[in-house]
């Protein structure tokens, strides 16, 4: 009996193709409806691993944007609080030769240049004080306001605050308060005090001492500032680079996951007319028998 | 010489025989939908006269007639065994497939609001604190995306533990399914039996024996055999569930009742429990089960504790890398700082207790050192305590961890790669296991279903049948009415 063939196994047969095929269009119907081609991670278990990491990715490259960001605004703090500071020094250099060129002056017009020269280094504290976020940029991440105290004496600390902005980099984004304005006996604060006093005293020595500390003093923030600009010019770096790779990440996570829908639509067309043509056949094949032709 | 109503009877026969293939031509027809319905075929062997050569008999050799022999049910009993072997798989690998695919509903990986993102989100969480240490918006978002992913952790556990104890349950149905189905072949074995001894036709019986036998074979993997005296023997693995007339129960609830004491099995079978699984209630060995049922034993057995092992490790991964670098941290005040997360570890259950261990966002400790003299010894303020700082840098390093050597994420994808693994494979046996599954159902029904062709060509045969016979009774009555009313009448 080979061969033989009946009704139940025509049945059996039609109804196993109809439901492959119906299976088929469900799962393209998935996706279509989705928009994605990997809904589960047995869809594609590489596909979803690599979408999980690019996921990842997108998220490390949004934190590194972020931390340029913050890193951007401490270092553009600093830029303008240093060039501001180094202003300061060139006057505070111009007051003291005026002191030592007219050295014959009167006391009174001393007195007036040491009086400007005192502002000078209170303004300088309050520089070297300045904040973002209310934590101190010279203070490095001491948890005071302040990184000098009022007579200038350093009390912050000089562990860096470090930016993370792309993978394996690491900027520091505050300036070290000890390099930039000195400690103790050599800071900027004590030259300006030094200079005040050498004014008032008329001392002569002092006033060219006084000169040679605004020198190195302002050398100090010279470095800083320039070492700041490099540093904010890497961040810039980091970040636009980050924002790339952040837009070559959704790049490729649309190519892992999201569906062709060009070629899924066409892939729905085919599904839906052999789904049709199955059906017709079927209805056709599965009707007639003897019984029609037998009168 | 045979006599004269010889051929009367010879024709009645005929009309008997066409009218009981007309019946079972008419019992096919009325079947032809009927699930588990064998085509019945009459068997019709032509009568012979007296064979035995016997002195003085006048026997002329010629037949008698025809007799019914038999009505055969037309089932073959190599597909019909093949047809259980691939029902039983069939549903054994369906089975894994589901279990499977509920495995990839939990975690509902890849998105962007699974577990694996919600990681993410922490991982930023504690990179946003590295940059700004004194913003307690930001430590509050930290405790709160490390809540999530803690509480992912324990609902994946659950939902792990939930599916365990629906398959224990859904088992115990079963097994009782199976005993009052294994009772109901007894019944049958034994009506059939006393049938067949008096010679009654039970093919209608057998069909009924059969279908519950292939439901056996979906459930648990049965397999059959029939004896000579027409009873059917039914194996689970090597043993008997069905004997003749006897039945031997199982029970699904000898073993343990939770995923938890099933992976303390696991870990030591010699622990004192049962694994979970069937077993026979007389003798307490463990069913060999297949089919679904099987499926379920394994799923219960292996994968689900093996998928909770790998959550474990996850959350150990996470406890273990989070909690080494807030322990070594200090907090802004100085002082050391403790463990961010927390729970009943001890069994190694870290998904199901993990928690977070900080309330105060003040107490998340990220910074790598206290403020410290020149001379390297620790900074003190007037109380003698130690002094803290803004140091964010821990926080930092954690923000990185996602993609660091043996990071909790690294173990997670894999543990989802493994997933997809498992059910793209098992998915795909699944689908070819129904093919075939269809193609040996499909061979079975062209050789046992109704052909209405072939009944109603049957039908017409038998009619044409009936009717020749009856031609033949008409013809030797009208011979007999010759010889009887017409002969010898010279004269009359």
């Amino acid at each position: 009996m080979a061969n033989r063939v009946t009704e139940s196994s025509i049945h059996t047969r039609v109804l196993a193709n109809l439901q492959r095929n119906i299976q088929r269009g469900e799962k393209i119907q998935e996706q279509l409806s989705s928009g994605k081609q990997i809904n589960r991670p047995s869809d594609s278990p590489n596909g979803t691993l690599q979408s999980m990491q690019l996921r990842g990715e997108t998220r490390a490259n949004n934190q590194y944007v972020r931390s340029a960001d913050d890193g951007l605004g401490w270092l553009s703090t600093l830029d303008g609080t240093l060039t501001s500071a180094s202003t300061l020094v060139q006057r505070a250099r111009s007051l003291t030769l005026q002191g030592l060129n007219a050295g014959s002056n009167s006391a009174e017009s001393r007195n007036a240049l040491a009086t400007e020269i005192d502002q000078i280094k209170s303004s300088m504290i309050g520089y070297a004080n300045t904040t973002y976020l209310d934590r101190p940029v010279f203070g490095g991440t001491t948890t005071q306001a302040k990184a000098f105290d009022a007579d200038g004496q350093f009390i912050g600390n000089q562990d860096g605050v470090i930016r993370t902005i792309g993978p394996n980099s690491q900027v520091r984004v505050d300036a070290d308060g000890v390099g930039a304005f000195g400690d103790g006996s050599t800071s900027v604060f004590k030259v300006l005090e030094d200079i005040s006093t050498a004014l008032r005293s008329n001392d002569m020595d002092g006033l060219n001492a006084g000169l040679e500390g605004l020198e190195t003093a302002g050398n100090n923030l010279k470095n800083t500032l320039s070492e700041v600009g490099a540093r904010y010019n890497r961040v810039t770096q980091m970040k636009q680079s980050a924002e790339d790779r952040l837009l070559d990440v959704t790049a490729q996570l649309s190519d892992v996951e999201d569906v062709d829908l060009p070629k899924t639509i066409m892939d729905m067309q085919l599904q839906q007319t052999s789904y049709q043509a199955a059906l017709a056949a079927s209805a056709k094949v599965i009707q007639p028998s003897l019984i029609d032709f037998l009168r | 010489m045979a006599s004269s109503f010889g051929s009367i009877n010879t024709a009645l026969t005929s009309l008997y025989a066409q009218r009981r293939g007309l019946d079972v031509a008419g019992q096919n027809i009325a079947n032809a939908t009927t699930e588990g319905y064998t085509r019945q075929r009459v068997d019709m062997q032509a009568q012979v006269g007296s064979t035995v050569g016997v002195r003085w008999a006048t026997t002329d050799g010629l037949g008698t007639g025809v007799a019914v022999t038999d009505v055969q049910r037309l089932r073959d009993q190599y597909l019909e065994n093949r047809g259980r072997t691939e029902h039983a798989n069939s549903a054994y690998l369906s089975n894994q497939a589901a279990a499977y695919t509920s495995l990839e509903d939990v975690f509902a990986e890849p998105s962007s609001t699974a577990l694996q993102a919600q990681m993410h989100d922490m991982w930023a969480a504690w990179g946003d604190v590295g940059d700004e240490p004194t913003s307690v918006a930001a430590r509050s978002a930290l405790l709160q995306q490390s809540s999530v992913v803690a509480e992912g952790l324990n609902s994946a556990y659950g939902s792990l533990d939930s599916q365990w104890s629906a398959n224990a349950s859904q088992l115990t149905k079963y097994a009782s399914e199976i005993n009052t189905a294994a009772g109901t072949i007894a019944q049958l074995n034994d009506s059939i039996v006393k049938a067949k001894a008096t010679g009654v036709v039970v093919n209608e019986l057998e069909d009924r024996r059969d279908l519950a036998v292939m439901k056996l074979s979906e459930l648990i993997g049965a397999t059959a055999s029939v004896r000579s005296d027409g009873s059917m023997d039914v194996y689970v693995g090597n043993a008997l569930l069905v004997n003749r007339t006897t039945t031997r129960p199982m029970t699904a609830t000898a073993g343990v009742s939770t995923l938890d004491a099933q992976r303390d099995y696991n870990a030591d079978p010699t622990n004192g429990t049962r694994s979970a699984g069937l077993t026979w209630s007389d003798t307490g060995d463990t069913v060999q089960a297949g089919g679904t049922m099987g499926s379920m034993v394994d799923t219960m057995t292996t994968i689900l504790p093996g998928m909770a092992e790998k959550l474990d490790k996850v959350a150990k991964t996470l406890v273990d890398t989070v909690n080494a670098a807030t322990t070594s941290a200090y907090k802004t005040d100085g002082t050391a700082g403790t463990e961010f997360f927390t729970g009943d570890f001890s069994t190694g259950r870290y998904a199901r207790n993990i928690t977070v261990a900080i309330t105060n966002p003040k107490d998340v400790a990220i910074s790598a050192k206290n403020e410290t003299n020149p001379d390297g010894t620790p900074k003190l303020d007037v109380n003698g305590n130690p002094i803290g700082t803004n140091d964010g840098s821990l926080a930092t390093s954690l923000a990185g961890t996602a993609t660091r050597v043996g990071s909790p994420d690294l173990v997670y994808q894999d543990m989802i790669a493994d997933l997809g693994v498992n059910a793209q494979t098992s998915t795909r046996r699944s689908e070819i296991q129904v093919n075939v599954t269809a193609q040996v159902d499909a061979a079975r029904e062209a050789e046992s279903g109704v052909n209405l062709d072939e009944e109603m060509t049957n039908l017409l045969t038998y009619q044409r049948g009936y009717e020749a016979a009856s031609r033949v009774l008409t013809t030797i009555d009208s011979m007999l009415d010759q010889l009887i009313n017409r002969t010898g009448l010279v004269g009359r």
